[in-house]
């Protein structure tokens, strides 16, 4: 690693970083086993370009592992975890956040579903209440071919 | 010559299937039993054109036959025979021929099954049916035409898409999914036949639900087949993406099964027929839904087929069937409502009111989800993604919430109970719960999702058995023997009601397996150099090598794995040497290049035992070292045969009652004759 | 005549159907970039075939057309006569190759055979690709004299397409 750095530097060869993207790390630099679940659960959070809708961290493919890459060094050097979805966001574009951000239009997503489950229980339990109170009617009629003797032996022997 | 009898054979099927289609409405507005009889011809001389046509085109590519575009396309004398026949499924324009085969068996089928009953249904129901058959055929006829002629035929295919050739459960899965799939189309038509006479009879609930059930049983097969087949090829081993089209067959699944509970209450009191009319039109509805989505081109998915003329014509058929479910309904939906009452929402009755709001939402939110970066870059031109960490946070609060109802659901009576009743069966299965909670925890299960699984997971299974029990106890009280009652009880007389519990069995187990698959799983990346070991959960791996295997279709690079019970002479960790004690099996995972994709394509190996799957993927290979993932899932395995225990449980449902004879001689009515009623 | 079930049913029918036809024409694969209209990342590579370290930033004044691909990337052979032989007509546009997870003898090996007219970059753990948002090979980023990115073309080009986006940078 060290060295890589130094023959680059050498070289004067420099790579885009991500400190031009999202500035200075902000956060703790990780190692060891927090550092692989970190990565891990990042990894998940982000979407490989190539790939159909699989996450950089479940997918094969090379820019994939760069990716994963990538974000496991920025862990190293103590970049948080919404500062590398960002510099992510800044050179892909949103379409790599496999997470929708809570933010513009987005929050449509996460809301909706939230607001039809409250507007559902409302609806059932008015339904419910209304069936209490329904007068009890009889059933459809039968076909004319139908007995109502015929029916109700049938409903008693037939279990439910 | 092949081709245009082909060719001959789908004009026809387009015409018969419009003329009976035309014929069937007819016959039901005029209730004509001449009318009904020709349209009975008419569904079985579709399906037989269909049949032929398929037979027709399997011969065409057994016997390689080129000079068939479909043939040219997919075909290959360089694949073995399963391959070639497997392949009529394998691409866009054979897969919808055969839809359209799969439509014409359950058409004639559910004809002839009910050639002499429901007399004032039936031809609505033929005339639905056949009126999408009539858009299948059209579309074979005409965008998605796999008899076109190829001249001059050349001599030589490229044969199926290679990922396709990779396992066997290829062959199952798209076959299961279409008998899923299509069989929505017959309770569709059963649903539109009771709106468009205006009621939904207490006799003809039972044909509804079986036509319905049918279908279920394939599909959730065929979806945990997807899912299994993700896991053992895909190398990333997970089962489940959420990626777009995976969605598309969960949706019509979901609104089937809480269209299946519903059915139950409109059974039992008469009420919520609109509803399950609804969620019935629905599933079908969602079926051509992903069938667009699989097709058009329009998501990126996996199972994207290329984008083709196919998707505007499914999409204006979709239009045109959800127009005339939405104007049928409105039209019909108060002639079949308010014809029974609850006698307390604080009962099984309402519990089932409960468990469908939670399956609409859970619709709602897959849907919602898959969609919506569509709608986002239509409206703002942006894009966005909707992937597994969203879907995940959403529905496993759902899917806790139904597992919760598995358990309470059957524990409450049918109407009104008292409260000391009601502590009396909600109670005692907490305990089981309880323990079950205990032993996950005593066994190393320390997320709270997890934990809150196996809790409800046990206080489902204690209701479950309760319930199976039930009949059985009934029976042992009056005095009958065991073993003829629990036969008699179960499978003779109770098989609706214990083919339902088996299922729920089987769904209590799927709920707690993923749950501490996905919980308790760990995995490990390492690079190991030819001969070194490393050990990791329970087993030692040693790579011993590589070979090349070069085959028509792909370049692979095999790597060798041992895996053997650790213990040798260099315990735990990565060691140098041969490292481990007794070998128990070798592994053999794979990188492919195939000649068509851009990038390699990994396959996995899978050791599955009782407890657990080992999964060793490779990350990559260079030389003589290779980077390999090793994933370690608890209980995967029992996700798969758990759904298999739901289809059976489904099955067992399914198998008619026996017909029985009544002799009643009331006192004051006149006299009735002896008669076999049905 | 249900109200109700008619005004819901035709939303969600709309709502579909509006959102349906919408999707259809759009190719999902095709990511918009967000650099489009930025300045582009700035590097310093080392070039494999002439050895000296190519400054993005000392290429300004001149539009910069910058093409990341790979040995192992098929579709990327047949792209090359196209670069080579447009690089070779037009002296005023300044092509730049940059290869991720290959090796200097590769890449070697395939420039002596299939010949070479502008420098190729090394960016060893493709970092520089990630900072560009290169998802698979071959794309190519058009960057006009002030150092912005103008376009980016995913797959290989042909001729017309590079000059259409080369005209964008030339504006």
């Amino acid at each position: 690693m060290i060295a890589t750095f130094f023959l680059l530097a050498l070289l004067q060869v420099k790579v885009p970083d991500a400190a031009q993207f999202v500035g200075q790390p902000k956060g703790v630099p990780l190692s060891g086993q927090q550092l692989e679940e970190q990565t891990m659960t990042i990894s998940h959070e982000l979407r490989c370009p190539v790939c159909q809708g699989l996450a950089i961290g479940d997918s094969p493919s090379i820019m994939a592992a760069n990716m994963k890459a990538q974000v496991r060094e920025l862990l190293e050097r103590g970049y948080t975890e919404e500062q590398i979805l960002s510099y992510f966001e800044k050179s892909y574009g949103q379409f790599v956040l496999l997470k929708p951000k809570f933010q513009g239009v987005n929050t449509l997503v996460w809301i909706l579903p939230i607001a039809v489950l409250a507007i559902g229980f409302v609806l059932v339990v008015s339904k419910a209440k209304k069936l209490e109170v329904a007068p009890a009617v009889d059933a459809t009629p039968e076909e004319p071919a139908d007995d109502p003797y015929l029916a109700q032996v049938r409903k008693m022997v037939e279990k439910p | 010559m092949t081709a245009t009898f082909g060719r001959f054979l789908i004009l026809a099927s387009v015409l018969v299937s419009t003329t009976g289609a035309f014929i069937a409405y007819a016959a039901g507005a005029k209730r004509s039993p001449e009318g009904l009889k020709w349209s009975q011809r008419f569904a079985y001389a579709f399906a037989g054109l269909m049949v032929i046509a398929t037979g027709v085109m399997e011969y065409a590519l057994i016997t390689h036959d080129f000079s068939v575009q479909y043939v040219a396309h997919v075909g290959s004398t360089q694949v073995p025979l399963w391959v070639t026949i497997v392949s009529l499924w394998s691409s866009l324009e054979g897969s919808i021929l055969f839809w359209g085969f799969i439509l014409g068996i359950y058409i004639a089928a559910t004809t002839w099954v009910n050639r002499n009953q429901h007399q004032e249904y039936m031809p609505f129901a033929i005339g639905t049916w056949l009126s999408c058959g009539a858009f299948f055929s059209f579309l074979i006829a005409g965008p998605a035409n796999p008899f076109l002629s190829v001249i001059p035929a050349p001599l030589e295919g490229p044969g199926p898409n290679p990922l396709l050739q990779n396992h066997l459960l290829m062959i199952i899965h798209p076959p299961m999914l279409y008998l899923g799939y299509v069989g929505m189309t017959i309770p569709f038509g059963f649903a539109a036949a009771a709106l468009l006479r205006g009621r939904l009879g207490q006799s003809f609930l039972r044909p509804l639900r079986a036509s319905l059930l049918l279908p279920w049983v394939f599909l959730t097969i065929a979806i945990m087949l997807g899912g299994w087949w993700a896991y053992e090829v895909l190398g990333w081993g997970g089962y489940w993406a959420w990626d777009p089209v995976e969605n598309a067959s969960l949706l019509p699944w979901l609104t089937a099964t809480a269209a299946l509970h519903s059915a139950i209450v409109m059974e039992r009191r008469g009420v919520l027929k609109g509803w399950t009319v609804t969620l019935i039109q629905a599933s079908f509805l969602l079926t051509i839904l992903g069938t667009f989505m699989t097709r058009s081109g329009v998501f990126n998915s996996v199972h994207s087929f290329t984008q083709s003329a196919i998707g505007p014509t499914i999409l204006i058929f979709l239009t045109a069937v959800l127009l005339f479910s939405v104007i049928l309904l409105a039209l019909r939906i108060d002639s079949l409502e308010a014809e029974g009452r609850i006698e307390s929402a604080v009962s099984r009755e309402g519990m089932f009111l409960v468990n469908n709001l939670f399956f609409v939402v859970f619709t709602f939110t897959v849907l919602v989800g898959t969609v919506f970066p569509l709608v986002v870059e239509a409206v703002k031109g942006k894009q966005m993604s909707v992937g597994r960490p969203y879907f995940d946070a959403m529905v496993v609060p759902v899917g806790t919430a139904l597992l919760f109802l598995l358990g309470v659901g059957p524990a409450l009576p049918w109407g009104k109970t008292s409260r000391k009743e009601m502590l009396r069966v909600l109670l005692p299965p907490l305990i089981t719960g309880a323990v079950v909670l205990i032993i996950g925890y005593v066994l190393g299960v320390r997320s709270a999702w997890t934990l809150v699984t196996l809790l409800f997971g046990g206080y489902a299974a204690h209701v479950t058995l309760a319930q199976m029990w039930l009949p059985l106890r009934q029976r042992l009280k009056k005095g009958d023997a065991f073993a003829p009652a629990l036969i008699d009880a179960q499978l003779r007389r109770g098989r609706r009601r214990f083919g339902g519990y088996v299922v729920h069995a089987g769904a209590v187990i799927v709920f707690v397996a993923i749950a501490v698959s996905s919980t308790m799983r760990t995995q490990q990346e390492v690079t190991l150099t030819r001969g070194q070991s490393t050990t990791f959960a329970g087993y030692t791996v040693t790579f011993t090598g590589t070979e090349e295997r070069t085959e028509p279709h792909r370049q692979s690079t095999i790597a060798h794995f041992n895996i053997s019970k650790p213990g040798g002479p260099s315990g735990g960790g990565t060691s140098g040497g041969g490292g481990g004690g007794t070998l128990i099996t070798t592994m053999e995972p794979r990188m492919n290049q195939y000649a068509a994709m851009r990038e390699p394509i990994g396959t996995p190996a899978v050791y599955s035992t009782i407890g657990r799957d080992y999964y060793l993927s490779i990350m990559n290979l260079q030389g003589d070292q290779a980077g390999i993932l090793i994933i370690n899932m608890p209980m995967v395995g029992w996700i798969w045969g758990a759904v298999l225990l739901m289809g059976a449980g489904g099955l067992i449902a399914l198998i008619p009652a026996r017909k029985r004879t009544y002799v009643v001689v009331p006192e004051s009515a006149p006299t009735i004759d002896d008669e076999a009623i049905a | 005549m249900n109200r109700t079930v008619l005004i819901i049913g035709i939303i969600i029918v709309a709502a579909i159907v509006f959102v349906l036809f919408a999707g259809l024409g759009k190719d999902p694969q095709h990511i918009d970039s967000p650099l489009v209209g930025k300045p582009a990342p700035p590097f310093a590579l080392k070039a494999v075939n002439t050895g000296e370290t190519i400054d993005l930033e000392s290429l300004r004044g001149k539009p910069v057309i910058v093409n990341f691909w790979a040995t192992w990337c098929v579709p990327c052979y047949e792209e090359h006569p196209t670069l080579v032989a447009n690089a070779r007509q037009l002296p005023d546009v300044q092509f730049v190759g940059v290869v991720f997870n290959d090796t200097e003898d590769k890449i070697n090996r395939f420039l002596a055979e299939r010949g070479s007219a502008y420098p190729t970059l090394l960016d060893a753990n493709g970092k520089t690709a990630i900072a560009y948002g290169v998802g698979g090979v071959p794309e190519t980023y058009f960057i006009n004299r002030a150092g912005t990115i103008v376009a980016k073309y995913e797959g290989p080009m042909s001729t017309e397409i590079l000059q259409e986006n080369l005209a964008k940078a030339l504006r």
